[in-house]
């Protein structure tokens, strides 16, 4: 198995990201953000900027960069900065200062004056509960529906006829993706042609999005991301400093560099919406459910721009139960854009869903794996569809084998002066698709390329596209060249949903099939070496009764250069056939200390069912990383937003992220079940199902430690003290 | 004003701004972009080189204190041959993004060249969301044990 492919540029700092891109003449630009979080600008009064030492630009609403709609079909449209004096949110965009040097530019944006007529402003989810909107549709379903038994009137009497109920609330806290790029551009317009280096999830919606903005044709942007450093769903919008450095750089006709810095992240892109999530469980004695309700409710900004979907992420589909209801609300606040974040509705509903099933376990005296054993599902409730290919049993099983969990005790056990206990959780995250097109081209030289414009944002897309072109053409992968993060190539990828492997991997098997049908028809055609014969393919060759020749020798006397197909991809009629999704079971070892209260992750095991993985290593990587964002979001993270809307933690000092010393050994297991019901490959996606559950698992495991339940993340010292 | 910086065996004269830190001239003036600016605030450890032979965060640094020579990612590979800390982040798949990896390398060739005790604790100032820390340390002992066996 081959290492990531990149991986020697980027351990070499050779790996050029968007802003390690400098040009002769290019200028600096910093973005100006509001301090209030609502009313509307009265006046900017640049005066003072304009006249410092280097600035040659001064750009706010009332002297904008002009900017139109810009919009992809796949996520709709996104906001662009500067046309509007409307501030719904502290810390929104509301400037742009270019100068010759970034230093120049940073102290002028400093002298920018702003006068606002401010209104009250509304920060608190918690308060704003009583004023909730309905949710619009999620996932292709009503925000609020349910799904009842023959002879049941009502989700109240089945709970009513429930043997035990458990019913309680969970939160989850506002986060911000925090990928370790900072969002940023640098923009070069040249002979009518804006090109882009900014890190992105797909290198095609990013330059559809700039060529609305900026009213060009689509072929007139030029979106340039072969390394992205990091994105997790941050970066599936085009971002503030991009649209700003390519406006300007079109006015000044100077290539233009601007980035946010990091504390501009927290606010100028758009984060995880915080959560409250009512879960009631009714049961049998036995375990079975009778009934599950779960509500929930999001912050949300203004524009009411994304609604975290905990409950149609995780209870809508995870379990047999007889009875099911489920609601979506949403509250608009005067915070930052809310937006995918890695397992976007899964992550948060899922510790709200697991803690809750832990609970009625402990409620029935049942051990936490035999609840969900007895309440699998083979599809989802009221749907008739069954699941493609689930093994969450045996992933229980492994799991239980190897985290020792015939171990664990009722009560935890103590080593020391701590307090040790063990949790679980399920984990599932939907198996998507996206439209994706890839081209394969067989070149005279025996190499081929594999191509699409996408993005590889960490995840390994590259080295798929390699392992993937190498076995759809039957060479080794050191004859594949493959290319990824370029508007130009052909258009698709978005490194999205976890779907990036399945859906470019598809598009390469169907582009390679043709260019290998397009390379035998070529060499049995009239004067071709085959001519007259049908010719097979095998080995990276063609073979004929006349004997066997590599695609090289056959394109060279053919006279060509090359050869190309293009294949494309997307979800089609398995979705009438199945339901699908990956599945996992996560295990977390914690101790508590029993005087200090401090709580640590001590061992990890996750084990998943996520079809074919198509790179072991890569894969263990990301599962890993993900079960660490897990940890995170139980432990260490989650913004606090005062009263006047400022975010009182909106930096890496303050916003806590595991670093190296909160992490133990993370063991990562696959049970391997191709699923080529949902596309040929075999692979479901991995990139987010990591991270669902694990927060539930480390909180089960911290109940079982010390017997406090804690039903909010993060959990702090402060939740854990007698 | 104007200043000489030693980078990577190198002498170059630059005339800066005071206030211009060692990252930015390093990034911004001599196209040296291995080392990252994550924050800018010393929160995350991806502009890490070194000074001196000693791990600095670059983005702290104003260029004109520093009189010592400077090392960054980019010294460290002879040609094509990788130092046995980038391989051993090739070999334990150490990285994802790669945005944060020329810093924690920094710190990790320190690592072992200090040969410290806690590897996990001293590698904490290098923040990595990707979260491929498991791997860090591994690559870390990886070239501790190479070392022990020599």
């Amino acid at each position: 198995m081959p290492g990531r492919l990149d991986a020697p540029l980027k351990v070499t700092g050779r790996a050029k990201y968007g802003v390690d891109n400098n040009f002769p003449g290019m200028v600096y630009g910093y973005v100006v953000l509001s301090t209030i979080a609502n009313g509307e600008i009265e006046a900017i009064d640049g005066a003072a900027a304009k006249s410092a030492a280097g600035v040659i630009g001064v750009y706010s609403p009332f002297d904008p960069l002009v900017l139109g709609k810009a919009s992809t079909p796949l996520l709709g449209e996104t906001w662009v900065p500067l046309q509007s004096k409307e501030v719904t949110y502290y810390g929104q965009p509301i400037g742009f200062v270019v100068a010759e040097t970034f230093e120049q530019a940073r102290d002028a944006a400093s002298l920018v004056q702003v006068t606002y007529q401010q209104r009250p402003a509304r920060t608190s989810l918690a308060d704003g509960l009583a004023e909730a909107e309905d949710a619009p549709a999620s996932r292709g379903e009503d925000p609020a529906l349910s799904i009842l038994a023959e002879d049941v009137e009502s989700i109240e009497d089945a709970f009513a006829a429930s043997p035990v109920v458990v019913d309680q609330t969970y939160t989850t806290a506002t986060q911000n993706h925090t990928a370790m790029e900072p969002h940023s551009a640098v923009a070069v317009w040249e002979s009518g042609v804006m090109t882009i280096y900014s890190g992105n999830q797909g290198a095609y919606f990013q330059a559809m999005e700039l060529a609305g903005a900026l009213g060009l044709e689509q072929d007139a942007v030029h979106a340039v991301n072969p390394f992205v450093g990091g994105a997790f769903g941050g970066k599936g919008r085009t971002s503030t400093p991009a649209f700003l450095a390519a406006a300007a750089a079109r006015a000044l006709g100077r290539p233009v560099k601007a980035s946010l810095t990091r504390e501009q992240v927290f606010t100028a892109t758009a984060g995880r919406a915080a959560t409250v999530q009512r879960i009631a469980l009714g049961a049998h004695r036995d375990g079975r459910l009778v009934a599950l309700r779960h509500d929930s409710w999001c912050s949300t900004d203004m524009a009411r721009s994304f609604v975290e979907p905990t409950s149609h992420g995780t209870s809508r589909e995870w379990y047999a139960t007889e009875n099911l209801a489920i609601s979506q609300k949403m509250v608009p606040l005067n915070i930052p854009p809310t937006t995918f974040m890695r397992a976007p509705g899964e992550a948060s509903g899922s510790f709200a869903l697991e803690s809750a099933m832990d609970e009625l376990a402990v409620a029935l005296d049942l051990d936490p794996i035999e609840l969900r054993l007895r309440n699998n599902s083979i599809a989802p409730p009221g749907k008739d569809l069954q699941w493609s290919s689930k093994h969450l049993d045996e992933c229980f099983r492994i799991g239980a084998d190897r985290f020792g969990w015939a171990n664990r005790a009722k009560h935890g056990h103590t080593d020391g002066d701590w307090l040790v206990g063990m949790g679980m959780a399920t984990a599932m995250f939907p198996a998507l698709r996206f439209p994706a097109t890839v081209e394969v081209t067989l070149r005279a030289d025996e190499t081929a390329e594999v191509a699409t414009a996408g993005a590889d944002p960490g995840t390994g897309l590259l080295t798929v596209l390699s392992l993937v072109g190498a076995e759809s053409l039957d060479i080794p992968g050191e004859r594949i060249t493959p290319k990824l993060g370029d508007s130009a190539l052909p258009p698709g990828g978005m490194s999205g949903g976890s779907t990036a492997t399945a859906s470019a991997g598809t598009a390469i098997m169907i582009a390679a099939a043709k260019v290998i049908d397009d390379l035998l028809a070529a060499a049995s055609a009239p004067g071709a070496p085959f001519e007259g014969e049908e010719p097979t393919y095998a080995d990276g060759r063609v073979h004929g009764n006349r004997g066997t020749m590599t695609f090289g020798e056959v394109l060279r006397a053919l006279g060509r250069e090359s050869l190309a197909a293009k294949g494309s991809s997307a979800p089609g009629e398995e979705l009438t056939k199945h339901s699908f999704s990956s599945f996992g079971a996560q295990f977390a070892e914690v101790r508590v200390h029993r005087l200090t209260r401090e709580a640590r992750v001590s061992r990890m095991l996750g084990v998943f069912d996520a079809g074919r993985i198509i790179n072991d290593q890569a894969a263990r990587s990301q599962i890993k990383g993900g079960m660490i964002w897990g940890v995170s979001a139980a432990l260490h993270e989650g913004l606090e937003i005062e009263a006047n809307g400022r975010l009182a933690n909106g930096d890496l000092a303050g916003y806590l992220i595991p670093v190296n010393a909160d992490i133990p050994d993370v063991e990562v297991h696959f049970v391997e079940y191709p699923d080529t019901l949902h596309n040929a490959v075999g692979a479901r996606g991995l990139g987010e199902i990591s991270t669902v559950g694990m927060a539930a698992a480390v909180a089960n495991a911290i109940h079982n430690a010390t017997g406090i339940r804690v039903r909010d993340i993060p959990i702090t010292i402060e939740s854990l003290l007698d | 004003m104007d200043i000489a910086l030693e980078v990577n065996g190198r002498t170059e004269e630059l005339s800066i701004d005071p206030g211009v830190t060692l990252l930015d001239a390093l990034r911004e003036r001599l196209d040296i972009t291995g080392p990252k600016k994550g924050c800018d605030r010393g929160q995350c450890g991806a502009c890490t080189v070194h000074v001196g032979g000693r791990p600095v965060l670059s983005c702290l640094t104003l260029a004109a204190t520093v009189t010592k020579p400077v090392a960054t990612i980019e010294s460290l590979a002879d040609g094509e041959e990788l130092h046995p800390v980038q391989q051993a982040f090739v070999d334990q798949d150490a990285l994802q993004c790669g945005f944060c990896t020329s810093g924690q390398i920094m710190s990790a060739v320190a690592a072992v060249e200090q040969d410290v005790e806690d590897v996990r604790e001293f590698m904490s100032g290098n923040l990595c969301r990707c979260s491929a820390y498991p791997n860090i340390v591994a690559a870390v002992e990886q070239v501790r044990q190479a070392n022990a066996t020599v």
